[in-house]
């Protein structure tokens, strides 16, 4: 029996406080007459190995003081659907708030831009922080529901008490035929374009950031961007600037579901203009020597060559960009005739 | 196990739970306490691990459905259960529901097959 003791005396420590004397002394009766039972029907003593396989079935010390908890999730079944959409909604506005601080606020509040990286690197210690503190009040909530229930309002309610006429109209399919965009979709862009735009804005002060270690190339190479690329920059960040803007606007009146065909196409045609001015530069010049004098004999084919490479590139950048844009113009177009005839 | 053994597993699992606790309720309108109640169990074809059985009849206490009481039997304090009155009116209710779905999956099963 001092196995018995021993399987007893572990499972006890799992136990509820309160109760632990009570199931332990039922669990030793029910076990001592099980095993009683067994010995009559053997004639003889359990050996050691018997007593190992009878302890085995029972199951772990753990496990069996687990199922005599009163409560076995800390979330339950009636209260998980709303901690969940609660939990989404709220990590979510974190996002986008956490993200409008380190774009608009910290550039406004350090000139320097050093706490923006740093801010950056924070943001996913920030989003388990949030999720942790809504898990918790749902787990406080689930704890006081359970053990004083009269206290607190049924939740049913809220599932019970909804209105049909109040559902949102149907969703039509955009002018291209793609599905219309959900709200979690619209906010993630939203997202990701503050966060891209402090990311554009750190670039000039800290270059690694776009060129990772080889931004220790450009430092110790004899060459460096010709002022072109200064224009192209501004004109990137413009652009970003006004696209993140009608994004915002469109969340904003609630018009995230069908955004702008035409807009679109727009915000795509003026994206070449940078592309274009690029590739409009006199003798294809983007990047120079350092010390032109000392340089040129050096390194001047070599800088020919990148220039050429660099323009060729752009080159078919753009008609990859323009082909795309025509491509999705046709698309509009087709699209919109086809509604149109089906509409007849 | 495979996964097509697994997922049986976790659907027996489910249909037996319920069924479990009416077994439950059902032989405790006479008085066992927790070994005799899995044997009688076991021999009428009902296999209960101790391990489910034993908290199954603290949470039905809990819940009114059932009284215990500890009491010296063959030198031995045990804790004998046998049904409330609550308990008896809820077997019932309980019986007739699972009598009314047995009833319904007989017929659905005797329907010819289109």
């Amino acid at each position: 029996m001092e196995l018995l003791d021993r399987y007893l005396q572990a499972v006890r420590k799992y136990l509820p406080t309160r109760r632990q004397d009570d199931i332990i002394a039922e669990l030793r009766a029910n076990m001592e007459s099980q095993i009683e039972d067994r010995e009559s029907e053997l004639g003889r003593p359990l050996t050691r190995g018997e007593m190992e396989d009878l302890l085995r079935k029972m199951g772990s010390p753990v496990i069996v003081a687990s199922r005599y908890q009163p409560q076995q999730y800390l979330i339950g079944p009636s209260l998980f659907p709303l901690y969940l959409y609660v939990l989404r909604l709220v990590v979510l506005w974190t996002l986008i708030i956490y993200s409008i601080v380190i774009a608009v606020v910290l550039p406004l509040a350090s000139p320097d831009h050093s706490d923006i990286a740093a801010s950056l690197l924070r943001t996913p210690g920030v989003l388990i922080n949030v999720a942790a503190w809504v898990t918790l009040v749902f787990v406080a909530f689930e704890f006081f529901a359970a053990r004083y229930p009269e206290k607190c309002p049924p939740l049913t309610c809220l599932a019970d008490n909804w209105n049909p006429s109040s559902l949102p109209p149907l969703e039509k399919a955009d002018v291209t035929g793609r599905k219309p965009r959900s709200f979690t979709q619209a906010v993630a862009e939203v997202v990701v374009g503050f966060l891209m735009m402090a990311w554009l804005l750190l670039i000039p002060s800290h270059p690694f950031l776009l060129m990772g270690p080889g931004v220790v190339v450009l430092r110790v190479a004899p060459y460096q961007l010709a002022p072109v690329w200064w224009t192209f920059y501004w004109w990137i960040v413009g652009l970003n600037v006004l696209q993140l803007a009608w994004k915002t606007i469109d969340l904003a009146r609630g018009q995230w579901q069908q955004p702008a065909p035409i807009r679109q196409i727009i915000f795509k045609a003026v994206g070449v203009i940078p592309i274009a001015l690029l590739l409009s530069v006199r003798d294809h010049i983007y990047v120079v020597l350092k010390n032109p004098s000392a340089d040129q004999l050096r390194y001047g084919h070599n800088l020919d060559v990148i220039n050429n490479s660099i323009h060729l590139g752009f080159s078919v950048i753009c008609a990859i960009v323009v082909v795309q844009l025509a491509w999705e113009i046709g698309q509009i177009v087709w699209n919109a005739y086809r509604l149109r005839e089906a509409a007849k | 196990m495979t996964v097509a053994e697994n997922l049986f597993e976790s659907l027996r699992l489910e249909l037996r739970r319920g069924s479990l606790t009416l077994a439950v309720l059902a032989q405790l309108r006479q008085e066992h306490y927790g070994y005799t109640l899995r044997k009688d169990l076991a021999e009428r074809g009902l296999e209960i691990d101790e391990s489910t059985l034993y908290p199954l009849l603290r949470r039905l206490e809990t819940q009114g459905l059932l009284v215990s009481q500890w009491r010296e039997e063959d030198k031995r304090n045990k804790r004998f259960y046998r049904l409330s009155p609550e308990g008896e009116q809820i077997l019932i209710r309980l019986l007739d529901e699972w009598q009314a779905i047995n009833a319904s999956i007989n017929r659905i099963f005797e329907q010819p097959q289109s």
